[in-house]
């Protein structure tokens, strides 16, 4: 005959058995003391071997910067994070996890986790509509009123967008909406003629970025172009609304860096360069320019951390990726893809142009010790280089040639650059 | 009487299994989990409810990989199970049992003369 105590310790299993979220408790190293079949659930495809020991190790291709998060936590307990967002696979295969951290003692931390793929699609779509309506009730003054055609020429502008941006209704009138636009690199760029590719589609579309002021300044507002309702089933004109937003502009740059940033290097972090790859191939594909991606992955980097401690590992991948960006131009998106990985894009460069800029990136590493903590350490790099055409029509291939010619680099005895072979490529 | 060498969790053949009692399974050394075709546990050895933490009858009657073996309900386990008519597989796997993180070793037993599939557990 079962006790209570017995059946309440059943009962709690149970309990922690059917849990659908993932619940892990572990130590400040990251060691896993506890956790549930929906933590193990999650965490086992993206270990990609059957043992899970410890919690940062499982999260180093995807999110390095939850160990930093929990190490640069100084509050004795506290809520780390929530349902800080993390984006594991690649491509189409990709997933998105939520995640928490408490810190409950200096060596002791709860994680939850849950997959949260399905809600993210859902989430974006709603957001947009949540920041219209936002703006609804936040007050009509602020808001500026412009009327365009079919093909995106301003051909009306009330007293509200002569009042907001400074020009003169024949300044406005007669241009194309899209030439007051004034991206910045940090800023999503939109294809020219999406807006209102979309709005035709959906009905509407909305953006957010910087527009220009008449006196050479700029704003930052929230840009809605709604389809007008056709009278008569042919006018296909659009409704222009720019909402000025109040915040402060420092607040939203800083906003967007956390966004778009690793937390470490600095470089852009996954769910960004995979959200602005996939936008820059189809734009190469489409106008048939070329495009070239360079993977580059740190040599012998476990030994920087095992014999010199995690500080100098971070200290040895900010500098990897101050050096990198430094040789790159401002139009490559170079970006931390997990551990001691990175990777750049570029646009308008073939293979061969590619092979040359990572040859000057090997060299710029290898040429000059890096200051790691006070201690002088040679770091050099491996570098696989794929670009688009010969069977590489998709983001996925090029990461995947680009991984080929990576691991022939590592093989051959690493410090060297590897480009792909275009006629292997399908392979 | 069988020998201990042909009831051991290497050897074992899914018809010795099946026909063995809830006593013999009792005094395997491994864990034994029945499923019928629906996924819903039939046998429960007392080792398996012994690792798991689990009595026997709070697990026979529910449905295994929604209710005790999440962590088993992806394309490595629950699918193999269901997709592949005949299997004999031992993989190498981490189990959370008693939510700790275990290392184990599986063998996954299906055929397509038996209704019921088996996972064995080894630790």
């Amino acid at each position: 005959m079962a006790t209570d105590i017995e059946t309440e310790n059943t009962a709690l299993l149970q309990f922690l058995y059917a849990c659908p979220a993932g619940l892990v408790e572990f130590s400040a190293a990251g060691v896993i003391g506890m956790i549930n079949p929906a933590a193990m659930g999650l965490l086992l495809p993206m270990a990609g071997r059957p043992f899970v020991a410890n919690l940062f190790d499982v999260f180093e291709g995807c999110a390095p910067e939850l160990r930093n998060m929990v190490q640069q936590f100084a509050a004795p307990q506290g809520t780390i994070c929530e349902g800080h967002r993390i984006i594991t696979g690649r491509g189409a295969r990709s997933s998105v996890l939520a995640c928490s951290v408490s810190k409950l003692t200096e060596d002791r931390y709860v994680a939850t986790l849950s997959d949260v793929t399905e809600q993210v699609a859902r989430e974006r779509r709603l957001k947009q509509a949540e920041t219209w309506f936002a703006s609804l009730l936040d007050g009509i003054d602020d808001v500026a009123v412009l009327s365009i055609d079919a093909t995106g020429c301003i051909d009306a502008a009330m007293p509200s967008a002569t009042r907001q941006t400074g020009f003169a209704e024949t300044e406005l009138v007669g241009r194309c909406f899209a030439a007051f636009d004034r991206p910045d690199r940090a800023s999503a760029t939109l294809q020219p003629g999406e807006a209102i590719a979309v709005a035709r589609r959906d009905g509407w579309h909305l953006h957010e970025g910087w527009h220009a002021l008449a006196d050479g300044g700029r704003y930052w507002c929230q840009r809605l172009i709604a389809l007008r309702h056709p009278s008569d089933g042919v006018a296909q004109g659009f409704a222009m609304i720019l909402r000025a937003v109040t915040r402060q502009h420092r607040d939203a740059a800083d906003l967007r860096r956390m966004l778009t940033r690793d937390h470490l290097t600095g470089a852009s972090n996954r769910a960004h360069f995979f959200e602005t790859a996939e936008r820059q191939i189809l734009r190469s594909l489409r106008d048939g320019t070329p495009l070239a991606l360079v993977l580059l992955d740190v040599d012998l980097f476990k030994r920087v951390n095992d014999e010199h401690g995690h500080a100098a590992g971070d200290a040895v991948l900010r500098e990897v990726a101050r050096r990198c960006e430094a040789g790159l131009r401002p139009e490559d998106l170079f970006a931390r893809l997990g551990g001691e990985e990175f990777v750049a894009l570029m646009p308008e460069a073939s293979l061969s142009a590619a092979s040359v800029v990572a040859e000057r990136l090997r060299a710029s590493l290898a040429a000059q010790q890096m200051e790691a903590g006070g201690i002088p350490l040679r770091i050099t790099a491996s570098f696989g280089c794929s670009a688009l055409g010969g069977g590489i029509t998709s983001l996925a291939d090029l990461l995947a040639a680009a991984d080929g010619a990576l691991y022939v680099a590592k093989r051959t005895g690493r410090d060297r650059v590897v480009a792909s072979d275009p006629g292997q490529a399908a392979a | 009487m069988q020998s201990a060498a042909m009831l051991s969790f290497d050897a074992i053949a899914l018809d010795t299994l099946a026909a063995l009692d809830e006593e013999a399974l009792d005094t395997l050394p491994f864990g034994v989990v029945g499923l019928s075709s629906e996924g819903n546990v039939e046998v429960y050895n007392a080792t398996e409810a012994k690792l798991a933490g689990l009595p026997r009858d709070t697990v026979v009657g529910t449905h295994y990989f929604s209710v005790t073996a999440q962590c088993m309900n992806n394309f490595m386990v629950a699918q193999r199970l269901e997709d592949e008519a005949e299997i004999d597989a031992t993989i190498d796997y981490v189990l959370t049992l008693r939510m700790r993180p275990t290392p184990v070793r599986l063998r996954l037993l299906k055929a397509r003369r038996m209704e019921r599939r088996f996972i064995l557990i080894d630790r």
